[in-house]
């Protein structure tokens, strides 16, 4: 199968094909805000860190940055630095190859003069990519991000095992898909364990989950037993093992190919399990990072969040939700249980509609412009 | 008859309520009729879909998640006060 993309001179295919505008260092942001103003439909993303922390968080800083700088989705980046942080902006363009990158300064300049010359630089990228058109590009090319926040008691019963189907059937089709939160697989790392396609993977999960839920409650403390909460239980949830199976059905059944950390772009095609955390918008980030070009984001009580230049597809588990936050969620998975529809029949839906946004349909976070970001830090161990 | 609860895996042996089900009313699977709800069932929580001695396990996803703590007849709510988590929340 094949869907319409954008191809880089790397080799991979966007969905988007947008111009990246972001900085090196949170001092820089002025600039980039500036941007963001002058031209809305760029993605201006705002580094919240990039001095003052350790080495470890400011290479966390820097993957994820580059990360978002060599997405598929990105046509062309530009990124602002001062001129005396830690991690200096040439090396983050360092990163990037096959696409148009530039590079600006602000110290020795004045923010005023870096934002004029800016505004040349987008106009220039515009100039350059408005000629690009989609091409045809195998499935194989297709990274998908797997993402549930906001879960209720019906999350495992209708929106994640209908993501479920569809990521199955893109798998089945060549694309591939990563899927994490680790905190949300407490409970199932024998059930992961043997979806790992080999035993060392297999070890390898299974030890990233049990010494995650030895930092929840080396953190939490006695509060540790809330990742199955009053509010889980009210709504049915009896055990942390129902709820973290509620939480990887949206993985579906194929075996698991690989373990990758956070924001490392994946090496294998299928399957795949990102190292990270249960924070919805860092978790997306992270995948925005590795290259996921499409996100399929399920929600219980309903969040409108997207993540910059990636577009996120909201599914809803209930249909209250659906209609409560009409505008905010592209898919009603509710049909399942008052509309006489199957987790088949929504898969499917999923699956078409995913496939539609490939080719150029907006999700609803992104005609809001819904773009929250952050990175989680100290995320190199482990 | 509208399905009023849902069966994930065919190994399942609970189900899944999909709207608040009363005590006597009949428990509708895939279209199918089966037993009747032996006490209310709020949207949300599982139901025995048929009997679970105690000390057996309840199967949902086609994987063991609770131990019964005594026997569970069919139709009955199947919730924290008669069961215990199959694996215990601690991490060897």
């Amino acid at each position: 199968m094949e869907f319409n993309g954008y191809k880089r001179e790397t080799g991979e295919y966007g969905v988007r094909n947008h111009i990246l505008v972001t900085s090196s260092v949170s001092c820089a942001n002025g600039v980039v805000a500036a941007l963001g103003r002058k031209f809305p439909d760029i993605i201006a993303v705002q580094n919240a860190y990039g001095c003052g922390t350790g080495l470890e968080d400011a290479a966390t800083g820097w993957l994820i940055i580059a990360g978002l700088m060599k997405n598929p989705n990105v046509g062309a980046a530009l990124i602002i630095g001062l001129g005396c942080e830690l991690i200096q902006p040439q090396l983050f363009a360092d990163a990037v190859k096959g696409k148009p990158v530039e590079v600006l300064k602000i110290q020795g300049a004045g923010s005023a003069a870096t934002t004029k010359k800016a505004i040349e630089i987008i106009k220039k990228f515009k100039k350059h990519l408005s000629s690009q058109k989609r091409v045809k590009a195998p499935f194989s090319e297709l990274l998908i991000g797997l993402e549930c926040g906001g879960s209720d008691a019906l999350s495992g019963v209708t929106a994640n095992p209908a993501v479920g189907v569809a990521s199955d059937l893109f798998i089945k089709e060549g694309a591939s898909a990563l899927f994490g939160e680790i905190t949300e697989m407490i409970g199932t790392d024998h059930i992961l364990k043997k979806r790992c396609v080999t035993p060392e993977l297999g070890e390898k999960v299974q030890k990233l989950i049990i010494d995650h839920e030895k930092l929840i409650r080396e953190l939490a403390g006695p509060l540790a037993g809330l990742t199955i909460s009053p509010g889980n239980m009210e709504g049915g949830l009896s055990s942390i093992v129902e709820k973290s199976l509620g939480c990887i059905t949206k993985a579906g059944s194929a075996p698991i190919v690989d373990c990758i950390g956070y924001g490392l772009r994946p090496t294998k095609k299928g399957l795949m399990i990102m190292e990270g955390p249960g924070y919805d918008i860092e978790n997306m980030t992270g995948m925005a990072a590795c290259g996921a070009q499409i996100i399929i984001f399920t929600t219980g009580r309903g969040t409108p969040a997207g993540t910059p230049a990636v577009p996120v597809i909201k599914v809803s588990t209930n249909t209250r939700t659906f209609v409560e936050m009409k505008g905010d969620i592209d898919i009603n998975a509710g049909t399942i249980i008052d509309a006489g529809k199957t987790v088949e029949d929504v898969g499917g839906q999923i699956f078409d509609f995913t496939l539609a946004v490939a080719n150029g349909k907006l999700t609803c976070a992104e005609i809001n412009k819904s773009e929250p970001f952050s990175y989680a830090k100290n995320h190199m161990s482990g | 008859m509208v399905n009023n609860a849902l069966r994930i895996n065919p190994a399942d042996n609970v189900v899944v309520a999909i709207r608040n089900v009363k005590k006597g009313e009949p428990v509708v699977v895939a279209g199918e009729t089966l037993f009747e709800a032996a006490q209310d069932v709020e949207l949300g929580h599982k139901i025995a879909l048929s009997p679970i001695k105690s000390g057996s396990q309840v199967i949902r996803y086609g994987e063991p998640i609770l131990k019964a703590t005594c026997d569970i007849q069919q139709g009955e709510w199947v919730h924290l006060h008669n069961t215990q988590p199959e694996l215990l929340y601690t991490a060897p």
